[in-house]
C-alpha cells in the first residue's frame, strides 16, 4: 500500500482515535527507496542488464529476482493513484478508450495511466521490458495483461494456476511446476542469464522469513487490546508485496514486529478504549481509508485482523524451491473455494476473539466479492457473530455512497452497545 | 432411443426445433420422461462425457434477466443471477447433476455459491486457461479422468471406452450438421439459424441430430441467394433468445458469422475421432476450438480468428455484444473493435443486461445497419 499514505496516516491517527506507529518512518524510507529505484529504472536497468517486469501481486517474484529482474506492481501503483485521488480521472481515460466502467478499477486506472502518464501520480509507471501475470487472484489479470502486452509489444509470461475447488491436486501442482520450469527457460532467453538454483533458494529463504515475520506480527493482534488496526495492516503490507525475497523487507518487518511486540507488552491498543473487535474481509477502501475506518475507531471498534493483508501471511509449501513456488502460489486464498474461505474467516474470528466481521462487497473484484454472501451466512451460522456487508469499490470513489454506508455502520455498531 | 423416425415431416421437425429453442428445456420432463438430463453452463464442459455417461446435456439458460437472488451481488451478470435464482426456486430439481467449468471469475464463483445454497449435485472441471502452456494437455487429461470418475459416481454406471467413442462420434456428427447449416447462414433468416443452434443444447442429442438431418434438405431449399441485406458478424457471450437476431433481420441486416457462446462457437472447431484414444481426441477438440475470451492459445489468436472470419464471410459490419458485468467479453471488445475498424469493418458495441433488445438498441442498430447499406464503399475505409 502507498507509502504516501503513511505520513497522512500518522497525522490523522491522533485525531482519529488511534495510535501512530513509529515504524511508519522506516516504512516510508523503505518504500521511498523502492519507488525511487523503480522510477529511475531507465537509467540503471540497461547498463546492469536488469529488465523491468510489471507483475501481478500474486506472481512468483522470487523466480524473477533470481534472474535479477526488477518488478513493479500495477496493482500497488493503482492503490497509490486512488489514495492520491487520481483514480476517477484515470479511469475516465480508460473508459473513453472503450474499457467498460464495470471492469476492475485497478486495471482501468492502470490503463488510464499508461495512456495518459501526465495525469498519473509519480508520472505513471516506468515502461516494462516484460509482463508476468499469474491468474491465482483472478481472471481479470490475464485480460488486463494481454492489453498491456499488445500496447507495449513486450513478452507476456503467464502462470496458469488452476482454481482449487478442494485441495491442491497432484495434477494441478505438476502443471504449475512444468510451467514454472518453462518460465525459467523463457527468462533465461529474455535476460541472457542462467537460472542460479542457489540464488533462487536464497530468495525463497528470505521470502519465507518475511512471511513468518508478517505472520508473527499479525498474531500479536490476538492480544486485547489489539496493537494494530486494519489501516495499519493495509499500509504496512506494502513491503511484503513488493520486497518479497529481499533483505530490506526482512529488516523492515523486524522493526515492525519489535514495535508491535512492545505495544502488547505495554498493553497499548491501536484504538483507544478498544471495545469491539472485528475482522475485515476484502481489499481496503483506499479512497476512504481514514474516514471509513474512523466510523469504527470512534466507537472503540478495532479491526484486529483481515483476510486481505493476511493473504501474505500464508506459510510457504515444502519441497524444492520450484515445488514450493508451485504449491504456494496455487494455494493462495483467492484461488480457493468459498468453503475454504469461510473456514479461514471462522478461524480468524475464533483466534482473534472477534465480536463480528465486516465484508466489503467490492464491485471491482468479482472473485473476492461474488461469494461473500454465502460465506457471510456460513460464518454467522458457525460462530454466532454478526457480519455486515458494505458495498463499495477499492479504488473508484464513484461507487461509494457515504450516507447509506454511515447509517449501516452505525446500526451495526449499535448491536454491540452492551459490550463495555 | 429417439421418437423421431425417418418418415417424420421435415416441417414438423423444424417446428419442433424452434419450439425447443424457445422452451429452453422447460418441458423436458413431459416431453422426454425417459431421458435423464445433466445441466451445464459453458461450452468448455465436454458434452461427450455427459453423453457417454448415458445422460443428455442441457445448457442452463435464465428464465429472466431481472432476477436478484440474495446470494449474488447486483453487479454480477444476469446469466449467473437468473440461473441461480431458478436453482433456488427448485427449477432444476430433476437434473441428475450440474456441471461447472472454470472459465470466467463469475462461473468460478457461481459453482461454489451453487454448492453452498442450491439443491443440485454439482461437478466441477477446471480446464487449463493457457491452452498451449507446457503441461496443459497432460493436466487436461487428468481433469477429464477425474470428471469421468465423478460422473460414474453420480450415475453408478461405468463409462466404457465404447461409450466414449460413440459419444465422440455423435458429437462430431452434430457439429458437422451444424456446420452445414452455418454455411447456409448468409441465405437464411438469422433468428431461424440461431434458434436451431440453440435447440441443440436443449434437447436430447439423438433427437436433435435426427431432426436436423431431416430438416437440412428443406433448409437448403429455403436458402435464397442474396439480396441487399447488410452482412454482419456477431460476437457475444451466451444469448438465451433470438431477440437481437430478430431485430437485426427486421432492420435489414443478416448475421453471416456468429461467434456467440450459445451459437456457432459452441459447435466450431475440428472433432477428431480416429486416434483410438477418445480422451485425447476430446482434449484436442476443446483445446483447439476457436476460443472464448476466458481462454488463451496465444496473445492475438482470437482476434485474428475473428477478423479472418469476418473477411471470409465478407462481413460489412461487426456487432460486439457485452452482457452487463461480463468482464472477459468487455475486455476483448476494445481490441476487437479496433482490429475490425482497421480492417475496414464498421463496428457497433452493444451493452445488454440480458439477451433482450429494446427501443434504445433498435435506434442504434437501425442507424448502424443503414450506414452499412447506404455507404458500403465507406465501410471499407472504416
Ligand atoms: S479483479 Fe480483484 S484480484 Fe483481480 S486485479 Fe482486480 S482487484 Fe486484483
Ligand atoms: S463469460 Fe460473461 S456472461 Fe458468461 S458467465 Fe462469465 S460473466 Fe457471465
Amino acid at each position: 500500500m502507498p507509502d504516501a499514505q503513511s505520513t497522512k496516516h500518522n497525522e490523522h491517527a491522533k485525531k482519529r482515535n488511534y495510535r501512530p506507529l513509529v515504524s511508519t518512518k522506516a516504512l516510508q524510507k523503505t518504500m521511498g527507496r523502492y519507488y525511487a529505484i523503480t522510477n529511475y529504472h531507465r537509467y540503471w536497468g540497461k547498463p546492469l542488464r536488469r529488465p523491468l517486469a510489471w507483475v501481478t501481486s500474486g506472481a512468483p517474484v522470487e523466480l524473477l529476482r533470481a534472474f535479477k529482474i526488477h518488478s513493479a506492481y500495477p496493482e500497488q501503483y493503482a492503490a497509490i493513484y486512488s489514495a492520491r485521488q487520481a483514480t476517477v480521472s484515470l479511469c475516465e481515460v480508460a473508459e473513453t478508450a472503450g474499457y467498460s466502467q464495470d471492469l476492475c478499477s485497478y486495471a482501468r486506472s492502470n490503463i488510464g495511466g499508461v495512456l495518459r502518464p501526465d495525469l498519473a501520480p509519480l508520472g505513471g509507471m516506468p515502461k516494462p521490458d516484460l509482463l508476468v501475470a499469474c491468474n491465482n487472484i483472478c481472471g481479470t489479470v490475464l485480460k488486463w495483461y494481454e492489453v498491456l502486452a499488445r500496447h507495449f509489444n513486450v513478452p507476456l509470461l503467464v502462470l496458469d494456476t488452476p482454481f482449487l475447488t478442494g485441495e491442491l491436486t497432484p495434477q494441478a501442482k505438476e502443471y504449475v511446476l512444468e510451467q514454472l520450469n518453462a518460465m525459467a527457460v523463457d527468462l533465461e532467453k529474455i535476460t541472457g542469464r542462467k537460472l542460479n538454483q542457489q540464488s533462487l533458494a536464497e530468495q525463497m529463504r528470505r521470502s519465507a522469513e518475511i512471511t513468518s515475520l508478517w505472520k508473527e506480527t499479525r498474531q500479536y493482534c490476538q492480544a486485547s487490546p489489539s496493537p494494530l488496526n486494519a489501516p495499519d495492516l493495509f499500509i504496512h503490507m506494502a513491503p511484503i508485496v513488493v520486497l518479497r525475497g529481499s533483505q530490506e523487507g526482512i529488516n523492515y518487518y523486524r522493526k515492525l514486529e519489535a514495535e508491535v511486540k512492545e505495544r502488547v507488552k505495554l498493553g497499548q491498543g491501536a484504538v483507544n478504549n478498544e471495545r469491539i473487535r472485528l475482522v475485515w474481509d476484502n481489499i481496503a477502501i483506499w479512497p476512504q481509508l481514514f474516514s471509513f475506518y474512523k466510523l469504527f475507531a470512534e466507537k472503540g471498534a478495532c479491526f484486529v485482523t483481515d483476510t486481505y493483508s493476511g493473504g501474505w501471511a500464508a506459510d510457504h509449501a515444502p519441497g524444492t524451491p520450484m515445488e514450493s513456488l508451485a504449491a504456494t502460489y496455487t494455494e493462495v486464498f483467492l484461488n480457493r473455494s468459498p468453503e475454504y474461505r469461510a473456514n479461514q474467516l471462522i478461524n480468524q474470528i475464533r483466534d482473534y476473539k472477534a465480536h463480528g466481521f465486516v465484508m466489503h462487497s467490492n464491485r471491482s473484484c468479482k472473485p473476492y466479492s461474488l461469494v461473500q454472501e454465502v460465506i457471510r451466512r456460513k460464518v454467522m451460522r458457525e460462530t454466532g457473530v454478526p457480519g455486515l456487508m458494505i458495498e463499495a469499490d477499492m479504488a473508484d470513489p464513484r461507487a461509494y455512497a457515504e450516507e447509506p454506508v454511515r447509517n449501516r455502520v452505525q446500526a451495526f455498531l449499535e448491536t454491540f452497545d452492551d459490550l463495555t | 432411443m429417439t421418437k423421431i423416425d425417418t418418415h417424420s415431416d421435415p416441417n414438423e421437425l423444424l417446428d419442433l426445433l424452434l419450439e425447443e429453442s424457445t422452451l429452453k428445456g422447460a418441458e423436458r420432463f413431459h416431453r422426454y420422461p425417459e431421458r435423464k438430463f445433466f445441466g451445464y453452463f459453458c461450452s468448455y464442459f465436454p458434452e461427450e462425457l455427459i453423453l457417454a455417461a448415458g445422460l443428455d446435456p442441457l445448457r442452463l439458460f435464465p428464465d429472466s434477466e431481472n432476477s436478484t437472488p440474495a446470494e449474488l451481488p447486483a453487479y454480477s451478470c444476469s446469466l449467473a443471477r437468473g440461473t441461480l435464482d431458478m436453482e433456488i426456486r427448485e427449477q432444476w430439481q430433476d437434473l441428475v447433476g450440474i456441471g461447472f467449468t472454470h472459465t470466467c471469475d463469475t462461473m468460478q464463483c457461481l459453482s461454489g455459491i451453487w454448492a453452498a445454497s442450491g439443491h443440485s449435485k454439482t461437478i466441477d472441471i477446471v480446464p487449463p486457461v493457457m491452452l498451449t502452456a507446457q503441461g496443459a494437455s497432460r493436466y487436461y487429461q487428468s481433469e477429464l479422468n477425474n470428471l469421468i470418475k465423478e460422473l460414474t459416481a453420480l450415475t453408478q454406471q461405468d463409462i466404457t471406452q465404447q461409450a466414449l467413442q460413440d459419444a465422440l462420434l455423435l458429437c462430431a456428427h452434430t457439429r458437422n450438421l451444424v456446420t452445414e447449416l452455418d454455411t447456409l447462414r448468409p441465405n437464411l433468416p438469422s433468428p431461424l439459424v440461431f434458434a436451431i443452434l440453440r435447440a441443440g443444447q436443449l434437447m436430447p442429442r439423438a433427437d436433435y441430430v435426427k431432426a436436423l438431418e431431416q430438416c437440412l434438405p428443406a433448409l437448403k431449399d429455403m436458402a435464397v441467394t442474396p439480396h441487399t441485406r447488410a452482412k454482419l458478424l456477431i460476437t457475444s457471450a451466451v444469448l438465451e433468445n433470438d431477440s437481437l437476431f430478430t431485430m437485426i433481420e427486421d432492420l435489414g441486416g443478416r448475421v453471416v458469422a456468429d461467434d456467440t457462446c450459445s451459437g456457432y462457437r459452441h459447435y466450431s472447431g475440428h472433432t477428431l475421432t480416429e486416434s483410438g484414444d477418445p480422451l485425447s481426441d476430446i482434449i484436442k477438440r476443446y483445446s483447439g476450438m476457436p476460443s472464448c475470451p476466458c481462454k488463451n492459445r496465444s496473445l492475438n489468436e482470437r482476434i485474428s480468428y475473428l477478423s479472418g472470419l469476418a473477411k471470409q464471410r465478407d462481413a460489412q459490419g461487426a456487432i460486439i455484444v457485452i452482457r452487463k458485468y461480463c468482464e472477459p467479453h468487455a475486455w476483448d471488445a476494445v481490441t476487437l473493435a479496433e482490429t475490425f475498424r482497421n480492417n475496414g469493418i464498421r463496428t457497433l458495441t452493444l451493452e445488454l443486461e440480458g439477451a433482450n433488445v429494446g427501443g434504445q438498441e433498435r435506434t442504434r442498430l437501425q442507424a448502424f445497419i443503414e450506414s452499412l447499406s447506404e455507404a458500403p464503399e465507406l465501410s471499407k475505409e472504416g
